[in-house]
């Protein structure tokens, strides 16, 4: 469980990235955040395995403070929580099987990290972390002859070699076409029924946000503006964090009202 | 940023060109700086001529020499190669030990010295302060105070290779890392590694190929400059060098400069051949 | 748990590549390179006053001679580094012209195939001679002081400079010469507004950058008597003045590392132009 006190982060130039969240997060849910670019979506998602330190408030994650972890303590915290990233974050000259194997590294003894030495046992346990994502057969492929949608199904499958109990997703689709970006959110969504673990996406595509997750998030402004299952998001929320209230109807508008509609 | 957009002392002294066209728009064209740094490179010349004594007609008058001393060498003594094959491998070897171990010792050097990597300011500095000052003494420098230090001989010239090496191959690596997609160093961070082991499996495989390509350069380079430190008494074909050059010998150099040139050739195909294999 | 291993999986982990020995042979034959490579450099200790001397340098690089540093006679620093630094400007100037018809002529893009392998040989002959041995050909024609310095660097810069020229050349855009062309221009009009715009920057950029190496260059060459730093300072390190090597130390230091500085902004503005 994420449970977010009443949490707040200034960055030091004084832009405000979160301003008193309050949150609760269950395990197994599926998590859309969505928001306008620079809303704070990032932030709140890297604040959970502080890649980013807050500066108000207390975040706990499965009964621990984030902020109290130092060192060691803080690096084996990150173990359970994947991450993935908008640009997948692989090494594209090393091939695929050897990115999956990369998240085993921290806890291996340096003599077998500095060679790339791996057991067997490694190894099966990255293959079916591929099967699982439907990517085995380009398992000895340079990750830089892959496609956008296959590099973000390896940095998947590298997560799920670390066993997580939490994904933290930060746009993973915005750099792939509407069709294998769909693709994408449905292992997401595969992987947050079959393993249980739970999923927090920042995501543009409100359309594949309603399709896929169980619950919405809305950030604006480094607030959250709107909490509740899919099945209540309306177009006066999507008004509500994407424009405000104040901002009266656009062109804007059309956008999104289309959006919806292909999810209806 | 206000500092940046302030008008340049040349323009203030020199005021631009008021131009207004036709149309009543107008434009302002800069006064040129060539004349002003034409000027200031010539009196620099001027300077330097005359520091250096410079004398033309001397150079021609006794340019006569020059075809003279070419010749001998280019009729080198065959007969002087048995003795420039063992220095020529003193050479080598020099040039190979003091490759590997400066490339090897530059690499922790360069890892601590890219600001992407290593986040602690004051190491940064330290290290990028001592790789600059390292840098900018000469091999044969080096050479003439090793020999002092430790004995005459080859150890001497193999020390001064090595702390060059590591001073341009640090500096070369650090700039590529600098350079590099920091993406996956930041998704090994995320899931738990340490700054180290990040850095050995996200960023290691992505400088490996120039690194490697560092290290061939120098290795060429090191040849050519290990072939002069016997000069100063650190080892290699430099003896032969200044012994043959102070008994006029220019035939015997001939000699010496033609291995050295077939050497490095050889050693430039052989680049050639490694980096079409690596890449 | 490898019992319920899927079939597909195993086959996979059967399927990968092995180029482990392939790995072990290469690194059993650098191996085997380096470890000849040591066996005639042996160390035979630091002599006798070895460590003195090291820490005796050290000291008079953070305590310089004050006397040395501040006689502006001619056996003082400013002089030594006036000296140097004038060698390597009139050596890097003059290189860089002479490179210029070098290096149109070794280019394949301006002369025919056989007249640039000519060209090219001998800029490579020119960059295998070390700069040292140069030296020591030059002084038996000009006489041993600064002037020999500067024959020899002129000649050796043309090695490395041509190199780089050549590069430039034959990347050069010919699309603004077809469009000169195609206004009418003659060839001399072509080259001064097509072909010297273009060469320019690059130009005065290598010879900037050849301005760096030739004044590390420069300190060196007085040890065959070329004149500048080089000779006054292997004097002081043979009589043992360790207080003078270090000021002369530590002068050049600076000196090599205040122009580099420069040089790369000089050359990072030529790169972007002026803003």
């Amino acid at each position: 469980m994420i449970e977010f006190k009443d949490v707040s982060k200034t960055y030091p130039n004084g832009t405000k990235g979160l301003q008193h969240v309050n949150l609760k997060i269950e395990q197994g849910e599926f998590l859309a955040i969505i928001g306008l670019s620079g809303a704070g979506k990032s932030t709140l998602i890297r604040t959970i395995n502080r890649m980013i330190d807050i500066t108000d408030g207390q975040l706990m994650v499965d009964g621990v403070d984030v902020m109290t972890l130092k060192g060691k303590e803080l690096r084996k915290f990150r173990r359970k929580i994947g991450m993935i990233f908008q640009s997948f974050n692989l090494v594209s000259r090393s091939t695929v099987i050897k990115n999956v194997l990369s998240s085993d590294v921290p806890d291996m003894p340096w003599y077998k990290t500095m060679f790339g030495i791996y057991s067997k046992e490694q190894k099966i346990k990255a293959l079916e972390a591929l099967d699982k994502v439907n990517i085995l057969e380009k398992a000895y492929s340079r990750c830089d002859e892959l496609s956008g949608g296959q590099q973000q199904r390896v940095a998947l499958a590298r997560t799920l070699n670390q066993n997580p109990s939490i994904i933290l997703a930060d746009e993973p689709v915005a750099s792939l076409d509407p069709i294998i970006a769909d693709i994408v959110m449905s292992d997401f969504a595969r992987i947050n029924k079959d393993l249980n673990i739970s999923i927090l996406i920042n995501i543009h595509h409100v359309d594949l946000a309603l399709k896929y997750a169980t619950r919405v998030i809305g950030i604006r402004n480094g607030e959250i503006v709107y909490d509740g299952p899919t099945s209540e998001v309306t177009q006066e929320v999507l008004n509500l964090v994407y424009m405000g209230k104040a901002v009266p109807k656009s062109t804007d508008k059309i956008e999104i009202e289309g959006m919806v509609m292909n999810n209806g | 940023m206000a500092k940046k957009n302030r008008t340049p002392l040349f323009d203030r002294i020199f005021k631009p060109e008021h131009i207004v066209l036709d149309n009543g728009h107008t434009v302002d064209r800069p006064k040129s700086r060539t004349p002003l740094i034409l000027v200031a490179f010539l009196i620099i010349v001027f300077i330097s001529m005359q520091t250096t004594n410079f004398n033309l007609p001397r150079l021609i008058s006794r340019i006569g020499q020059f075809p003279v001393i070419l010749g001998q060498i280019f009729t080198p003594n065959l007969h002087y190669f048995d003795k420039v094959i063992p220095l020529l491998i003193e050479t080598m070897k020099m040039s190979i030990v003091g490759t590997v171990v400066g490339c090897i010792i530059g690499l922790p050097l360069a890892i601590l010295a890219s600001s992407n990597i290593n986040k602690n300011k004051p190491t940064l500095l330290i290290c990028r302060f001592i790789l600059s000052i390292l840098r900018s003494i000469p091999t044969l420098i080096y050479a003439t105070v090793f020999a002092l230090i430790f004995n005459l001989g080859a150890f001497a010239g193999t020390a001064a290779i090595a702390i060059f090496t590591l001073s341009i191959v640090a500096k070369m690596l650090y700039e590529a890392i600098e350079t590099i997609d920091m993406g996956p160093f930041e998704a090994m961070q995320s899931f738990g590694a340490t700054t180290l082991q990040s850095f050995w499996t996200a960023c290691m495989p992505q400088i490996l190929p120039q690194y490697f390509d560092n290290c061939l350069y120098c290795f060429e380079m090191n040849v050519r400059a290990s072939s002069i430190l016997g000069y100063v008494g650190a080892g290699g074909l430099g003896i032969l060098i200044r012994e043959r050059t102070g008994y006029r010998q220019y035939h015997d150099l001939g000699t010496i400069l033609l291995t050295l040139f077939v050497v490095v050739w050889a050693i430039d195909q052989l680049n050639n051949w490694i980096r079409s294999k690596l890449s | 748990m490898s019992e319920f291993v899927n079939n597909n999986i195993l086959e996979k982990l059967r399927a990968e590549p092995k180029n482990l020995w392939k790995r072990l042979l290469v690194t059993a034959i650098v191996i085997a390179v380096v470890i000849w490579g040591s066996t005639s450099i042996t160390y035979n200790g630091v002599t006798d006053k070895g460590a003195t001397i090291a820490i005796n340098i050290i000291k008079g690089i953070l305590n310089p001679e004050t006397a040395t540093l501040f006689n502006l006679g001619p056996n003082g620093v400013p002089y030594l580094v006036l000296e140097t630094m004038a060698i390597a400007v009139l050596g890097t100037v003059i290189g860089a012209l002479l490179a210029v018809p070098v290096s149109f002529l070794a280019s394949t893009n301006i002369v025919p195939k056989p007249v640039a392998m000519v060209f090219r040989a001998l800029i490579m002959l020119i960059r295998t001679i070390p700069s040292l041995v140069w030296a020591l050909v030059w002084v038996r024609v000009t006489g041993p002081g600064p002037f020999c310095g500067v024959v020899t660097q002129s000649v050796c810069s043309i090695g490395m400079i041509s190199k780089m020229y050549i590069t430039a050349i034959e990347n050069l855009d010919t699309g603004v010469l077809e469009s000169l062309d195609a206004l009418g221009c003659n060839t001399f009009e072509k080259i001064r507004c097509g072909v010297i715009p273009q060469l320019m920057a690059s130009f005065v950029s290598t010879a900037i950058y050849r301005f760096d190496i030739n004044l590390k260059d420069a300190t060196t060459l007085g040890i065959v008597g070329a004149g500048g730093i080089g000779f006054p300072l292997q004097e002081a390190l043979g009589s043992g003045k360790w207080k003078r090597v270090g000021s002369f130390l530590l002068v050049l230091i600076i000196v090599v590392l205040v122009f580099e500085w420069i040089s790369n902004q000089i050359r990072n503005r030529l790169a972007r132009g002026r803003s």
